[in-house]
């Protein structure tokens, strides 16, 4: 009620004032609903000002002999008219100074993901690699059964507004259908988060439930992925979205090229029981997940430009639900992208070339839990590596193939003996005398009929360690309701 | 190990901070963003000396569709006053700046956020709001910069926002104001007489951005080639339009740069009509270097081509 008085007030300081910049009043309040109203209350002067000069003109030719400056008894159904004219003016005026409670609600979307999706056979990695349950071949079951699929992946609603002059905040909240809960629809907050507006120095502190700042894709919703399906050495090295629920702190850099900074501190990161940590016990200070991000970017020409990044995110000393010991998490990144975009056509012919590098070297055993100990107990290292490079090309405005390689190491390789030297593996041969790893190659094609409505078919070929093929087919349909519009660390 | 590396990184960074703060203490002229060229070009001479300008987007770009640079940031965050065409012109890129930049003063609805289009009457302000008539601005047609009156809206706006922020100087930019538009009336008088074989000229342009243009010059505007705004035609549209151009007489199509040759030159073929080519920014081509260049270029361009598809009107 408060805020709806003071914008009334504000309303009639703007009609009092006959220029359109604001008083000081006004610029220092944060109220962005009111541009609009502002908009419309001098589109209303100006018509009142036409509707006064017809009414002038209306004067003129009703005394047309008059002594200038005389008040004249004029015609009264002339005077009838001006009275109704004067009215309409008042009442349209009036009209546009009316505030409505719901100008205060938030910009709301709504993201709708739908996947057919068909995969030609099941897939493991071979007996003594890997976790997950086995199957009947004594094979690894850790990714999903053959067969055809429809699957609603995303319903997701995204809530965003300014809080106060000091803060806004946001939130995502997806209610996509839950295969393990007969597919009624499960509800999740996925982000929500309150980020500041207004502190000095650079600084901008954003606090809540909200994908960390580590790498370029990690930190994206699955609909706003490139492709269909996130990278597999994103799922396997971060587990997913990279959540958290936490307080970051970042900073832009006051250089004249852009860098950007910052230092998170959560509960975990990844999807829940990544490393078997979830947000359900505390911890101690150490058990904490601590991110670290830098990033730059350079125009090299007008047309082409190079973005860069490292990222780590550190748990000193985790421990997983089950209480079965402590150990560290250590997971490095590094990424790239590089853009052709001609200034002149970009938007209907351009090219994106991008990747990521990790490498987990976090001492988890995901098999057995706690830390891990080759056969002499010494605790070893994970060394799992991963990573993916994408090129898409744009053809125009609606079309855009691309092509993605994938790559990815187990952590949870059968170990032998340390090397003393570096703490890693000294053999990373498996029961067929393989690392255990995976490649997928994939290819893709997107369809934009609009800037709103999005359909993609994608090709995935994948041979967990040469262990089993599998040829998997997708056809994504995804649209956008409402305010949708891009932040920046969504920039294409 | 971790820690030493993270220690060196933030040390890295504050050597970096130092520094560029020292450069950014050597400059003193008020430090202008505009996110258009033509703003950029009126803005100049409005802040005359005191100011240095920068415009984000170039002349050739699609202004609607602006790339999110990265370093687009430090401009923004080092900007004095940021200004914009308003009408929601630039809102696919500009909101996820400005919250980016970390610059609480270029906030829209704070000081230094100077929106141009705050004198100017909007044309085609959709009254039924719906994603199914395409990429709608709410707010109208922001295409306002290609009519000279248009022009003298942004000039005022820029010059009163400019004097609101740095009241010191204010003499100066309502001296540079006035010799702006003195220089713009004379244009203005000279355009209304080179335009008037423009009147009553019908014309089909890709985007729907000559509006204001048209309504000031006489001329009149019969479809576009892109379906809705910002949707890429179907080839039902085309062979729609391409009917009316033929019933109504049409022979000009206008193409903005950024947009493809191919379906405006298809489109022509098939009424016997000329394809031109018109900025709607400064520097849209290399000809146009200043606001009032781009007024007279866009005329004397669009009178050759009518003149050579006959279709202009008596003077």
């Amino acid at each position: 009620m408060h805020a709806r008085s003071r914008a009334l007030a504000l309303l009639v300081v703007f009609a009092l004032c006959t220029g359109p910049l604001a008083p000081t009043v006004f610029a220092q309040e944060k109220a962005p609903e009111l541009e609009n109203l502002k908009k419309q209350m001098l589109q209303m002067e100006e018509q009142f000002r036409q509707l006064q000069r017809q009414i002038e003109k209306l004067e003129k030719q009703a005394a047309p002999s008059g002594a200038p400056g005389q008040p004249q008894a004029a015609d009264p159904a002339l005077q009838k008219k001006i009275q109704e004219v004067e009215s309409k003016a008042d009442a349209a005026l009036a009209a546009s100074k009316k505030i409505f409670p719901s100008q205060f609600n938030p910009s709301i979307s709504l993201a709708i993901d739908t996947i057919g999706s068909y995969k030609s056979n099941a897939q493991g990695f071979n007996p003594g690699d890997g976790t997950g349950t086995r199957d009947a071949g004594g094979r690894i079951n850790n990714s999903r059964p053959a067969g055809a699929d429809f699957n609603l992946r995303t319903a997701e609603l995204f809530i965003s507004a300014d809080v106060d002059p000091f803060t806004r905040a946001f939130a995502t909240i997806n209610a996509s259908a839950d295969a393990a809960n007969n597919d009624e629809a499960a509800l999740t907050v996925e982000e929500a988060a309150i980020v500041t507006t207004r502190l000095p120095y650079n600084l901008t502190i954003r606090g809540g439930r909200f994908f960390a700042d580590f790498g370029t894709l990690v930190h994206r919703h699955d609909h706003d992925l490139p492709f269909v399906d996130r990278p597999p050495s994103l799922d396997v090295l971060v587990g997913g979205e990279g959540q958290t629920n936490g307080v970051e702190v970042s900073w832009l850099a006051p250089t004249p090229f852009f860098l950007r900074a910052s230092a998170t501190v959560g509960n975990k990161f990844g999807s829940d029981f990544r490393d078997g940590v979830s947000n359900l016990n505390s911890r101690p200070i150490k058990g904490l997940t601590y991110l670290g991000r830098l990033q730059t970017y350079f125009d090299i020409n007008d047309d082409n430009n190079v973005e860069l990044g490292g990222s780590i995110a550190e748990a000193p000393s985790a421990e997983d639900v089950m209480h079965t010991g402590r150990f560290e998490r250590r997971l490095v990144g590094m990424d790239f992208k590089y853009r052709w975009y001609p200034l002149g056509y970009g938007v209907r012919q351009s090219l994106t070339v991008a990747g990521e590098l990790l490498h987990d070297v976090g001492d988890a055993d995901p098999l057995n839990g706690g830390p891990r100990r080759d056969v002499l107990g010494n605790p070893v290292r994970q060394g799992a590596w991963g990573g993916y490079v994408y090129a898409e090309y744009r053809l125009s405005k609606q079309w855009r193939p691309g092509v993605r390689f994938d790559y990815f190491q187990l952590q949870s390789e059968p170990l032998l003996v340390t090397n003393p030297f570096t703490g890693l593996p000294a053999s990373t041969l498996n029961a067929t005398g393989h690392r255990t790893d995976n490649r997928t190659w994939t290819a893709y094609l997107t369809w934009f009929p609009s800037e709103f409505q999005r359909l993609r078919l994608q090709y995935n070929r994948s041979d967990r360690g040469n262990a089993q093929d599998a040829n998997e087919f997708f056809l994504q349909w995804t649209a956008f309701l409402g305010s949708h519009s891009h932040g920046f660390s969504e920039r294409e | 190990m971790t820690l030493v590396w993270r220690n060196r990184l933030w040390a890295l960074a504050f050597a970096l901070a130092l520094v560029s703060s020292g450069m950014a203490r050597a400059e003193e002229k008020i430090y202008v963003v505009t996110t258009l060229p033509d703003l950029a070009d009126i803005a100049a001479r409005i802040g005359g000396d005191l100011v240095t300008v920068e415009s984000l987007a170039k002349g050739i770009e699609d202004p609607h569709g602006v790339p999110i640079k990265p370093s687009f940031l430090p401009k923004l965050n080092r900007a004095q006053v940021v200004v914009v065409m308003g009408l929601e012109y630039e809102h696919s890129w500009i909101p996820a700046l400005l919250s980016e930049a970390r610059n609480s003063k270029i906030m829209k609805g704070n000081i230094g956020y100077i929106d141009v289009s705050l004198k100017v009457t909007p044309k085609e302000v959709p009254t039924d709001l719906s994603r199914a008539k395409g990429e709608l601005h709410p707010a109208g047609n922001p295409h306002f910069n290609l009519d000279p009156e248009g022009g003298r809206l942004i000039a005022q706006t820029i010059a009163e926002g400019l004097a609101l922020n740095f009241p010191q100087h204010r003499a100066t930019f309502e001296a540079n104001l006035k010799a702006f538009l003195a220089q713009l009336d004379a244009k203005i008088q000279e355009w209304k007489v080179m335009a008037r074989p423009l009147r009553g000229v019908k014309f089909v342009s890709y985007h729907q951005d000559f509006t204001y243009f048209a309504d000031r010059f006489g001329m009149e505007y019969v479809g576009t080639i892109e379906l809705k705004p910002g949707i890429e035609p179907t080839a039902a549209h085309l062979v729609e339009l391409v009917q009316n151009m033929k019933t109504e007489g049409v022979k000009v199509v206008i193409r903005e740069p950024h947009f493809s040759e191919k379906v405006p030159t298809q489109i022509a073929a098939q009424v016997g009509g000329q394809v031109v080519k018109l900025p709607i920014m400064v520097g849209g081509v290399p000809e146009v270097k200043t606001y009032l260049d781009l007024i007279e270029y866009n005329l004397r361009t669009l009178l050759k081509a009518a003149q050579a598809a006959g279709v202009t009107g008596k003077v």
